[in-house]
Protein backbone atom coordinates (compact mmCIF):
# COMPACT_ATOMS: atom_id res chain seq x y z
CA UNK A 1 0.00 0.00 0.00
CA UNK A 2 2.90 2.28 0.98
CA UNK A 3 4.53 1.07 -2.34
CA UNK A 4 1.44 2.06 -4.22
CA UNK A 5 0.80 5.37 -2.44
CA UNK A 6 4.72 6.35 -3.50
CA UNK A 7 4.19 5.45 -7.04
CA UNK A 8 1.05 7.80 -7.55
CA UNK A 9 3.12 10.96 -5.77
CA UNK A 10 5.86 10.21 -8.11
CA UNK A 11 3.03 10.27 -11.09
CA UNK A 12 1.78 13.53 -9.54
CA UNK A 13 5.47 15.05 -9.53
CA UNK A 14 6.76 13.59 -12.59
CA UNK A 15 3.62 15.79 -13.95
CA UNK A 16 4.18 18.74 -12.13
CA UNK A 17 7.71 19.27 -13.44
CA UNK A 18 6.19 18.79 -16.72
CA UNK A 19 3.68 21.01 -16.64
CA UNK A 20 4.30 23.73 -14.13
CA UNK A 21 6.31 26.20 -16.78
CA UNK A 22 3.53 25.04 -19.42
CA UNK A 23 0.64 26.13 -17.08
CA UNK A 24 2.11 28.87 -14.88
CA UNK A 25 3.53 30.95 -18.36
CA UNK A 26 0.28 29.98 -20.53
CA UNK A 27 -1.02 33.51 -20.14
CA UNK A 28 2.44 35.44 -19.78
CA UNK A 29 3.32 37.48 -22.74
CA UNK A 30 7.25 37.03 -22.93
CA UNK A 31 9.53 39.58 -23.73
CA UNK A 32 11.79 39.21 -26.71
CA UNK A 33 14.74 38.49 -24.57
CA UNK A 34 13.09 35.93 -22.42
CA UNK A 35 12.56 34.22 -25.52
CA UNK A 36 15.78 34.90 -26.63
CA UNK A 37 16.70 33.14 -23.53
CA UNK A 38 14.34 29.94 -24.03
CA UNK A 39 15.98 29.29 -27.46
CA UNK A 40 19.07 28.15 -25.43
CA UNK A 41 17.12 25.81 -23.33
CA UNK A 42 16.56 23.22 -25.82
CA UNK A 43 20.25 22.68 -27.30
CA UNK A 44 21.86 22.96 -23.56
CA UNK A 45 19.56 20.15 -22.13
CA UNK A 46 19.84 17.99 -24.96
CA UNK A 47 23.51 18.15 -25.40
CA UNK A 48 23.67 17.21 -21.73
CA UNK A 49 20.67 14.46 -21.97
CA UNK A 50 22.68 12.93 -24.81
CA UNK A 51 26.05 13.04 -23.02
CA UNK A 52 24.16 11.40 -19.66
CA UNK A 53 23.07 8.35 -21.93
CA UNK A 54 26.98 8.02 -23.04
CA UNK A 55 27.49 7.57 -18.92
CA UNK A 56 27.01 4.30 -17.30
CA UNK A 57 23.62 4.48 -15.19
CA UNK A 58 26.27 4.38 -12.11
CA UNK A 59 28.28 7.64 -13.41
CA UNK A 60 31.68 7.09 -13.64
CA UNK A 61 32.12 5.58 -16.79
CA UNK A 62 33.54 7.32 -19.89
CA UNK A 63 32.48 6.77 -23.18
CA UNK A 64 34.55 4.01 -25.10
CA UNK A 65 36.35 5.07 -28.21
CA UNK A 66 33.10 3.52 -30.92
CA UNK A 67 30.68 5.63 -28.83
CA UNK A 68 32.95 9.03 -29.59
CA UNK A 69 33.05 7.83 -33.12
CA UNK A 70 29.29 7.22 -33.50
CA UNK A 71 28.65 10.60 -32.07
CA UNK A 72 30.60 12.38 -33.90
CA UNK A 73 29.17 11.16 -36.62
CA UNK A 74 25.74 11.49 -36.34
CA UNK A 75 27.05 15.08 -35.76
CA UNK A 76 28.44 15.85 -39.14
CA UNK A 77 25.90 13.71 -40.82
CA UNK A 78 23.05 15.74 -39.18
CA UNK A 79 25.09 19.04 -40.03
CA UNK A 80 25.68 18.00 -43.72
CA UNK A 81 22.50 16.08 -44.68
CA UNK A 82 19.50 16.78 -42.13
CA UNK A 83 18.65 13.75 -42.69
CA UNK A 84 17.87 11.24 -39.93
CA UNK A 85 17.74 8.30 -41.76
CA UNK A 86 20.99 8.72 -42.84
CA UNK A 87 22.13 9.16 -39.11
CA UNK A 88 21.04 7.08 -38.10
CA UNK A 89 22.20 4.28 -40.24
CA UNK A 90 26.20 5.74 -40.93
CA UNK A 91 26.43 6.91 -37.14
CA UNK A 92 25.36 3.04 -36.18
CA UNK A 93 27.69 1.22 -38.92
CA UNK A 94 30.28 3.29 -37.64
CA UNK A 95 29.65 2.65 -34.09
CA UNK A 96 29.15 -0.92 -34.50
CA UNK A 97 32.61 -1.07 -37.05
CA UNK A 98 34.77 0.59 -34.86
CA UNK A 99 33.59 -1.16 -31.80
CA UNK A 100 34.21 -4.25 -33.89
CA UNK A 101 37.79 -3.31 -34.82
CA UNK A 102 39.16 -2.06 -31.08
CA UNK B 1 12.04 15.58 -39.04
CA UNK B 2 12.86 11.80 -39.15
CA UNK B 3 11.48 11.42 -42.26
CA UNK B 4 12.42 13.03 -45.60
CA UNK B 5 13.14 16.31 -45.44
CA UNK B 6 12.18 16.73 -49.43
CA UNK B 7 8.87 15.52 -48.62
CA UNK B 8 6.36 17.68 -48.42
CA UNK B 9 3.63 15.72 -46.11
CA UNK B 10 0.81 17.27 -44.76
CA UNK B 11 -0.07 14.69 -42.39
CA UNK B 12 1.32 15.68 -39.35
CA UNK B 13 -0.55 13.03 -37.71
CA UNK B 14 1.04 10.77 -39.63
CA UNK B 15 5.11 12.19 -39.44
CA UNK B 16 4.75 12.05 -35.64
CA UNK B 17 3.98 8.70 -35.50
CA UNK B 18 6.60 7.42 -38.16
CA UNK B 19 9.29 10.36 -36.43
CA UNK B 20 8.40 8.93 -33.36
CA UNK B 21 8.30 4.64 -34.57
CA UNK B 22 12.15 5.13 -35.39
CA UNK B 23 12.76 6.06 -31.75
CA UNK B 24 10.86 3.67 -30.60
CA UNK B 25 13.11 0.53 -31.92
CA UNK B 26 16.27 1.40 -29.42
CA UNK B 27 14.13 2.32 -26.54
CA UNK B 28 12.69 -1.66 -26.66
CA UNK B 29 15.27 -3.10 -24.42
CA UNK B 30 15.51 -0.15 -22.07
CA UNK B 31 11.84 -0.87 -21.98
CA UNK B 32 12.16 -4.76 -21.35
CA UNK B 33 14.95 -4.38 -18.45
CA UNK B 34 12.53 -1.91 -16.40
CA UNK B 35 10.12 -5.19 -16.72
CA UNK B 36 13.42 -7.27 -15.26
CA UNK B 37 13.70 -4.40 -12.83
CA UNK B 38 10.48 -4.56 -11.58
CA UNK B 39 10.52 -8.78 -10.99
CA UNK B 40 14.12 -8.42 -9.25
CA UNK B 41 12.95 -5.79 -6.90
CA UNK B 42 10.23 -8.00 -5.01
CA UNK B 43 7.72 -5.68 -5.94
CA UNK B 44 4.54 -6.76 -6.93
CA UNK B 45 4.18 -7.12 -10.66
CA UNK B 46 1.39 -5.32 -11.33
CA UNK B 47 2.03 -2.67 -8.38
CA UNK B 48 6.02 -2.19 -10.26
CA UNK B 49 4.12 -2.18 -14.10
CA UNK B 50 1.62 0.84 -12.61
CA UNK B 51 4.18 3.02 -12.39
CA UNK B 52 4.87 3.06 -15.88
CA UNK B 53 1.17 4.89 -16.70
CA UNK B 54 1.34 6.65 -13.79
CA UNK B 55 4.79 7.98 -13.75
CA UNK B 56 5.66 7.30 -17.34
CA UNK B 57 8.97 8.14 -17.34
CA UNK B 58 11.44 5.69 -17.87
CA UNK B 59 14.61 6.43 -15.97
CA UNK B 60 13.02 7.97 -13.01
CA UNK B 61 10.68 4.65 -12.67
CA UNK B 62 13.97 2.55 -12.64
CA UNK B 63 15.54 4.75 -10.25
CA UNK B 64 12.61 4.29 -8.15
CA UNK B 65 11.88 0.56 -8.51
CA UNK B 66 15.76 -0.36 -8.22
CA UNK B 67 16.35 1.12 -4.86
CA UNK B 68 12.99 -0.08 -3.56
CA UNK B 69 13.78 -3.26 -4.25
CA UNK B 70 17.51 -2.69 -2.69
CA UNK B 71 15.67 -1.54 0.61
CA UNK B 72 16.05 2.16 0.68
CA UNK B 73 14.22 3.56 2.56
CA UNK B 74 10.86 5.24 0.68
CA UNK B 75 12.00 8.71 1.18
CA UNK B 76 15.52 8.13 -0.27
CA UNK B 77 14.17 6.45 -3.45
CA UNK B 78 11.57 8.91 -4.21
CA UNK B 79 14.00 12.04 -3.74
CA UNK B 80 16.58 10.51 -6.21
CA UNK B 81 13.79 9.67 -9.01
CA UNK B 82 12.91 13.27 -8.26
CA UNK B 83 15.94 14.41 -9.36
CA UNK B 84 16.60 11.59 -12.28
CA UNK B 85 13.26 13.14 -13.46
CA UNK B 86 13.91 16.80 -12.39
CA UNK B 87 15.38 16.96 -16.53
CA UNK B 88 11.70 17.43 -17.20
CA UNK B 89 11.55 20.86 -15.67
CA UNK B 90 13.79 22.61 -18.66
CA UNK B 91 11.60 20.56 -20.96
CA UNK B 92 8.49 22.31 -19.65
CA UNK B 93 9.95 25.49 -19.74
CA UNK B 94 11.07 25.37 -23.43
CA UNK B 95 7.87 24.44 -24.01
CA UNK B 96 5.89 27.08 -22.67
CA UNK B 97 5.84 29.96 -25.13
CA UNK B 98 4.58 27.05 -28.23
CA UNK B 99 1.98 26.01 -25.60
CA UNK B 100 0.33 29.17 -25.22
CA UNK B 101 -0.62 29.16 -28.53
CA UNK B 102 -2.74 25.74 -28.22
CA UNK B 103 -6.07 25.08 -26.74
CA UNK B 104 -6.16 24.91 -22.75
CA UNK B 105 -7.14 21.09 -22.75
CA UNK B 106 -4.02 20.39 -24.52
CA UNK B 107 -1.69 22.46 -22.51
CA UNK B 108 -2.96 20.25 -19.17
CA UNK B 109 -2.68 17.01 -21.21
CA UNK B 110 0.71 17.65 -23.23
CA UNK B 111 2.68 17.27 -19.75
CA UNK B 112 1.67 13.87 -19.51
CA UNK B 113 3.49 12.65 -22.43
CA UNK B 114 6.40 15.33 -22.38
CA UNK B 115 9.01 12.37 -22.01
CA UNK B 116 12.72 12.72 -23.99
CA UNK B 117 11.77 11.20 -26.78
CA UNK B 118 8.72 13.75 -27.45
CA UNK B 119 10.60 16.57 -26.47
CA UNK B 120 13.39 16.03 -28.66
CA UNK B 121 11.22 15.63 -31.37
CA UNK B 122 9.01 18.55 -30.85
CA UNK B 123 11.33 21.06 -29.70
CA UNK B 124 12.72 21.94 -33.58
CA UNK B 125 9.09 21.68 -34.41
CA UNK B 126 7.71 25.50 -32.73
CA UNK B 127 7.58 27.24 -35.82
CA UNK B 128 4.54 24.66 -37.13
CA UNK B 129 1.42 26.15 -37.10
CA UNK B 130 -0.54 25.50 -33.75
CA UNK B 131 -2.64 22.35 -35.33
CA UNK B 132 -0.30 21.08 -36.97
CA UNK B 133 2.57 20.73 -34.10
CA UNK B 134 -0.70 19.49 -31.84
CA UNK B 135 -1.27 16.52 -34.06
CA UNK B 136 2.52 15.87 -34.52
CA UNK B 137 2.72 16.29 -30.64
CA UNK B 138 -0.07 13.73 -30.29
CA UNK B 139 0.65 11.44 -32.67
CA UNK B 140 3.99 11.21 -31.26
CA UNK B 141 3.00 11.16 -27.45
CA UNK B 142 0.80 8.55 -28.23
CA UNK B 143 2.96 6.16 -30.06
CA UNK B 144 5.66 6.31 -27.16
CA UNK B 145 2.93 5.60 -24.67
CA UNK B 146 1.47 2.44 -26.41
CA UNK B 147 5.02 1.38 -26.64
CA UNK B 148 6.05 1.87 -23.50
CA UNK B 149 2.61 0.41 -21.58
CA UNK B 150 2.90 -2.71 -24.22
CA UNK B 151 6.68 -3.08 -23.62
CA UNK B 152 7.06 -2.83 -20.17
CA UNK B 153 4.63 -5.28 -19.32
CA UNK B 154 6.15 -7.48 -21.92
CA UNK B 155 9.46 -7.10 -19.90
CA UNK B 156 7.68 -8.64 -16.94
CA UNK B 157 7.58 -11.91 -18.21
CA UNK B 158 9.85 -11.84 -21.19
CA UNK B 159 13.03 -10.74 -19.64
CA UNK B 160 15.59 -8.83 -21.90
CA UNK B 161 15.70 -11.21 -25.06
CA UNK B 162 17.29 -9.19 -27.85
CA UNK B 163 20.24 -10.85 -28.04
CA UNK B 164 23.37 -8.70 -25.68
CA UNK B 165 25.32 -8.82 -28.88
CA UNK B 166 23.20 -6.39 -30.91
CA UNK B 167 23.58 -2.89 -29.23
CA UNK B 168 20.66 -0.97 -30.84
CA UNK B 169 20.30 1.23 -27.74
CA UNK B 170 22.65 3.29 -28.63
CA UNK B 171 20.97 4.60 -31.60
CA UNK B 172 18.67 6.85 -29.41
CA UNK B 173 21.67 9.08 -28.41
CA UNK B 174 23.08 8.76 -32.30
CA UNK B 175 18.88 10.35 -32.63
CA UNK B 176 18.86 12.91 -29.87
CA UNK B 177 22.41 14.19 -31.31
CA UNK B 178 21.17 14.45 -34.67
CA UNK B 179 18.13 16.11 -33.37
CA UNK B 180 19.98 18.66 -31.34
CA UNK B 181 22.04 19.44 -34.19
CA UNK B 182 19.28 19.99 -36.49
CA UNK B 183 17.95 22.60 -33.82
CA UNK B 184 21.38 24.80 -34.02
CA UNK B 185 20.97 27.56 -36.37
CA UNK B 186 24.07 29.64 -34.76
CA UNK B 187 27.32 29.59 -32.82
CA UNK B 188 26.52 30.67 -29.75
CA UNK B 189 23.93 27.46 -29.63
CA UNK B 190 26.79 25.48 -30.83
CA UNK B 191 29.31 26.54 -27.92
CA UNK B 192 25.98 25.84 -25.83
CA UNK B 193 25.85 22.38 -26.40
CA UNK B 194 29.36 21.60 -26.74
CA UNK B 195 29.96 23.31 -23.09
CA UNK B 196 27.13 21.34 -21.85
CA UNK B 197 27.80 17.91 -22.72
CA UNK B 198 31.36 19.36 -21.17
CA UNK B 199 30.20 20.01 -18.22
CA UNK B 200 28.23 16.62 -17.97
CA UNK B 201 31.19 14.41 -18.84
CA UNK B 202 33.00 16.35 -15.86
CA UNK B 203 29.90 16.02 -13.45
CA UNK B 204 29.65 12.17 -14.67
CA UNK B 205 30.15 11.05 -10.60
CA UNK B 206 27.34 13.00 -9.42
CA UNK B 207 24.17 10.94 -7.96
CA UNK B 208 21.37 10.23 -10.00
CA UNK B 209 22.04 12.48 -13.70
CA UNK B 210 22.19 15.37 -11.38
CA UNK B 211 25.04 16.53 -13.47
CA UNK B 212 22.88 16.84 -16.29
CA UNK B 213 20.62 19.67 -14.87
CA UNK B 214 23.99 21.85 -13.63
CA UNK B 215 25.38 21.19 -17.28
CA UNK B 216 21.69 21.97 -18.32
CA UNK B 217 21.69 25.36 -16.54
CA UNK B 218 25.35 26.04 -16.79
CA UNK B 219 24.75 25.45 -20.45
CA UNK B 220 21.90 28.17 -20.57
CA UNK B 221 24.16 30.94 -18.64
CA UNK B 222 26.53 30.31 -20.90
CA UNK B 223 24.19 30.97 -23.73
CA UNK B 224 22.89 34.21 -22.26
CA UNK B 225 26.11 35.74 -21.62
CA UNK B 226 26.81 35.00 -25.51
CA UNK B 227 23.91 36.56 -26.75
CA UNK B 228 24.99 39.83 -25.34
CA UNK B 229 28.01 39.61 -27.37
CA UNK B 230 25.77 39.52 -30.45
CA UNK B 231 24.47 42.67 -29.91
Amino acid sequence: MMILLTIFMMGLGSYAMRAVFILLLSNRSFPPSALKALEYVGPAVMAALVMTMLLSPEGGSAPGVNEWAGLVTAAVVALVTRNHIYVLTLAMAVYWGVGYLV
Amino acid sequence: MLSDPNSSEPNYLRRGFLDALILVIPAIPFALVFGLAVRESGVAIWLGWSSSPIMFSGAAQITLITLLGEGASIAAAATAALVVGARHLFYSFSMAPVMQRQPSWFRWFAPYMLVDQVFALCVGKQDLPAADFRRYYLAAGMTFWIFWMTFTALGLFVGPVLPPGLDITFATPVLFMGLLVTTIDSWQKAAVAVFAMGVTFLLADMPSRSGLLVAALAGLVLGLVLERFRR
